[in-house]
């Protein structure tokens, strides 16, 4: 497969998942606004904040200007990272990337693929966004997410298990697991700071990660910090834990260069298994819990090194070695 | 003008649609019956509540817009992706004319693929003045580095796109696009797209098939490589902006090549390679969509990044093959258009089956004083000249822009040419509601392999959607309909 192709595809796993991610994260503060307080509120958006590696705006002193401070900050937030072209993270701009690294590869998609994905993208981008604000966010951001599973569906039963296949699920893994790990440090975090399951309750955190009914049928319903988190990033069969996720990426890596056709094995496919290792033996029970923030920051920070290593590997490949002489 | 009191299905069914005796009627003869290809189709229409006709036109349109088959327009800074207005009625032509058509049109490349490797070789046709020496070796699309080259089995033009228009003489050739020619997917797409419309219609007219036709281009393609093993073929494309990017696009998918851009490619030891993940693969054959120009910036411009550094250093030792080969455009030139009928003659010892539009040639004295006194009555194109951009239509000029364009012409008249204003044949089409006669052209493909030739029953049947309008270029608000071939 052509190396710009592989990154074409790569790119569009990430810029997919980021999508799916980014309306993950909307939606808790969206369905928040209609029966919390304005702390809780201003927690969520704290937790979109921190997850986005931004800082939210100091609100003023006097609790009334606050509340109405908050309110416009929740809009403008909201707004701009649905559908704001300008916001490189807004839903909207995710789409459109995604869509274009798609029409460079479109002659590997299959047509109902590329249809879907473009249906969704124009969709977007001729909906009138002022309107559906209007009469509810919470129902765009709805459909937004019923056109991405239906497209999600739709690659899974169309697309071939090539290359191509492999590099997008890679990039959507990859991608997903720095979101999960940002998400999950600033959950933390922010829960810590605000001694209160009732600001942030772990029970929430589970159902953003559509996990809540499988948690209460493994363990019970009663929602414990500890079991939450290691259910989140140690559940082997848990889509939206990192060892699952971790375990795909690694998967993936082999069927690109497969096992046995090179020793020692590709520098980003040894980084996956360390990281798939570390991830399985770290021990977020009881005290060592107080380490899980920094813990959930290596884990970005490695999968950054692991998406330099894949594209220094695969993606920009140099010719440099690889001339016949 | 006419208006006819035919039954059912005749002109007369459609309000609007006025036959006028100049305009070839593709569908109607002139007292308004159906012609014979046409009666179930017009009745079929006649048939049809408008707001049927509506939902047609606008399912044709979805199916567009969803599939994202569409080119982009350059203006200023900004570049919009723009849908090809569809029209959902098809233009149905007679088997023994397209029969009549495949065989001028074969006839033609061959003899022009002949002149290309005459006069990069030996330069007979020039010696013996077939063709004026000048404007061969001083055309801007003359390439003197191909002199000497030798092409693989001398198929310089492996793709070829013609362009033919209809008057009551018959069929006549406007141009051949001998470089990059573009059209095909729209040609794939009109077709699924009204297929869809009209299934039983389509059934009963049992029209010839053009869905094969990348794998006839994959054939001819293959059979051009340099190797025996089985080749490595590619599509070079300028990119995602390129206006043909869609087909571009489609063309590497049904054939399941790949679709390579410069910064893909890697020269070495004349060699071409792509850059793929497992490392560097040898490319055979490279199916260009890309001008000369651009091909390779050692060679041709150098501030091109479009191609690959030494691809003609490669090309040239006969390490790959490309399609077509550089130097084409020299034969698609608009003046030298007007001695492809002595070139047939020349080359192959027949009479043109296919004739050529009257052309004047400003170059010649005689065709300059005739261009100029007549520019009121003349379409006026510029040698180089495309996209339906730098010509004059004089009949629908201002005296002003007609006194503008005719300096132009006397500062350098080798530049121009002009023909008659054609009366372009007319078909029905669905306008406003209702179904109007537009002015239409027809460019079918025509591949040219190592020992056979194929031509694909069809083409890009393009239609001037404003009314009395001649200009049929997408970029200047033309459209496009599907061709049925059909028995009889």
């Amino acid at each position: 497969m052509l190396a710009r192709v592989a990154a074409n595809f790569y790119w569009m796993g990430r810029y997919l998942e980021r999508t799916k991610q980014t309306i993950r994260l909307v939606r808790y503060p969206l369905d928040r606004l209609v029966d919390r307080t304005g702390n809780e509120i201003a927690v969520a958006w704290e937790v979109v904040y921190r997850t986005l590696g931004q800082s939210p705006p100091e609100a003023p002193e006097s609790s009334e200007e606050a509340e109405t401070f908050l309110m416009t900050d929740a809009y403008t937030l909201a707004g701009s990272l649905i559908e704001e072209a300008s916001n490189p993270e807004s839903i909207l701009s995710c789409w459109s990337i995604a869509r274009e690294n798609a029409r460079q590869v479109r002659s590997h998609l299959p047509l109902p693929v590329w249809t879907c994905l473009n249906q969704g993208y124009l969709w977007m981008r001729d909906s009138d966004l002022p309107t559906a604000w209007a009469s509810g966010p919470a129902a765009f951001v709805g459909e937004a997410t019923d056109r991405l599973r239906h497209l999600a569906g739709v690659m899974d039963a169309l697309m071939y298990r090539d290359d191509g296949w492999r590099f997008m699920v890679l990039g959507g893994f990859v991608e997903r697991v720095q979101h999960q790990a940002a998400f999950l440090g600033a959950w933390v975090e922010l829960g810590r700071r605000a001694r209160g399951e009732s600001v942030l309750p772990w029970a929430d955190l589970l159902r953003i990660c559509g996990a809540y009914e499988v948690y209460s049928r493994r363990y019970s319903m009663d929602v414990r910090q500890e079991q939450v988190l290691v259910f989140l990033v140690q559940d082997p069969e848990l889509p939206r834990s990192l060892r699952f996720s971790m375990h795909l990426i690694e998967e993936m890596l082999a069927g690109i260069d497969p096992a046995g056709a090179r020793y020692p094995l590709a520098p980003p496919h040894r980084m996956a298994l360390r990281l798939a290792a570390a991830l399985e033996v770290e021990n977020l029970d009881g005290e060592r819990g107080r380490d899980s923030v920094r813990f959930f920051r290596s884990i970005g920070s490695d999968c950054r090194k692991l998406h330099d290593l894949a594209v220094a590997s695969y993606l920009g490949f140099s010719p440099v070695g690889g001339l016949e002489t | 003008m006419s208006k006819s009191e035919s039954p059912s299905g005749g002109a007369a069914s459609f309000p609007g649609y006025e036959l006028e005796p100049r305009f070839y009627d593709e569908m109607f003869e002139a007292d308004g019956t159906p012609r014979a290809a046409g009666l179930q189709m017009t009745e079929a229409l006649a048939g049809f509540a408008p707001e049927d006709l509506a939902k047609l036109q606008e399912s044709v349109y979805r199916r567009f817009l969803h599939e994202g088959i569409t080119f982009t327009v350059h203006g200023g800074d900004e570049m919009t992706e723009r849908i090809i207005p569809l029209d959902f009625v098809p233009r149905l032509l007679p088997a023994r004319e397209w029969d009549h058509i495949e065989r001028g049109l074969k006839q033609r490349l061959a003899a022009i693929n002949l002149f290309l490797r005459d006069i990069y070789h030996e330069g007979r046709s020039l010696r013996d003045g077939v063709v004026p020496l000048d404007l061969v070796l001083g055309g801007p699309q003359y390439r003197m580095e191909m002199r000497g080259i030798r092409v693989p089995h001398d198929v310089y033009v492996a793709v070829c796109g013609t362009d033919l228009v209809r008057t009551h003489e018959g069929f006549a050739v406007l141009e051949d696009n001998l470089r990059v020619p573009s059209g095909v997917s729209y040609m794939l797409g009109c077709r699924d797209a009204v297929k869809g419309a009209f299934p039983e219609l389509y059934r009963s007219h049992r029209v010839r098939e053009v869905s094969d036709y990348s794998k006839r281009l994959y054939s001819v393609l293959a059979s051009l490589a340099p190797s025996m093993r089985t080749p490595r073929i590619a599509i070079l494309t300028p990119g995602l902006y390129n206006s043909a990017y869609y087909e571009h696009a489609l063309l590497a998918g049904e054939m399941g090549i790949d679709l390579v851009e410069g910064q893909d490619l890697v020269v070495h030891d004349a060699v071409l390679y792509e850059r793929t993940t497992k490392g560097l693969e040898r490319i055979d054959v490279l199916y260009r969509r890309l001008d000369d120009d651009f091909l390779d910036p050692v060679t041709f411009r150098p501030d091109s990044v479009l191609g690959a550094a030494g691809m003609f250093h490669a090309y040239r030792a006969g390490n790959f093959v490309l399609a077509n080969a550089p130097g084409t455009g020299v034969a698609d030139d608009k003046a030298l258009y007007a001695y492809v009928p002595r070139i047939i003659r020349y080359f192959l010892d027949e009479e043109p089956i296919l004739q050529n539009v009257e052309t004047h040639l400003c170059r010649e004295p005689e065709g300059l004083a005739w261009t100029l006194e007549h520019l009121e009555e003349l379409v006026v194109k510029e040698v180089g000249g495309s996209g339906g951009y730098g010509m004059l239509v004089g009949p629908h000029a201002s005296s002003a822009e007609r006194a503008e364009f005719a300096e132009r012409i006397k500062a350098d008249p080798s530049n121009f040419i002009s023909q008659p204003t054609l009366d372009l044949s007319r078909a029905p089409c669905y306008v406003d509601g209702g179904i109007e006669p537009r002015h239409v052209d027809l460019r079918p493909f025509v591949l040219q392999g190592r020992d056979h030739q194929d031509v694909v029953p069809g083409g890009l049947c393009r239609v001037a959607l404003r009314r009395g309008s001649l200009v049929v270029n997408s970029s200047q608000g033309g459209g496009c309909k599907d061709l049925w071939v059909v028995d009889g």
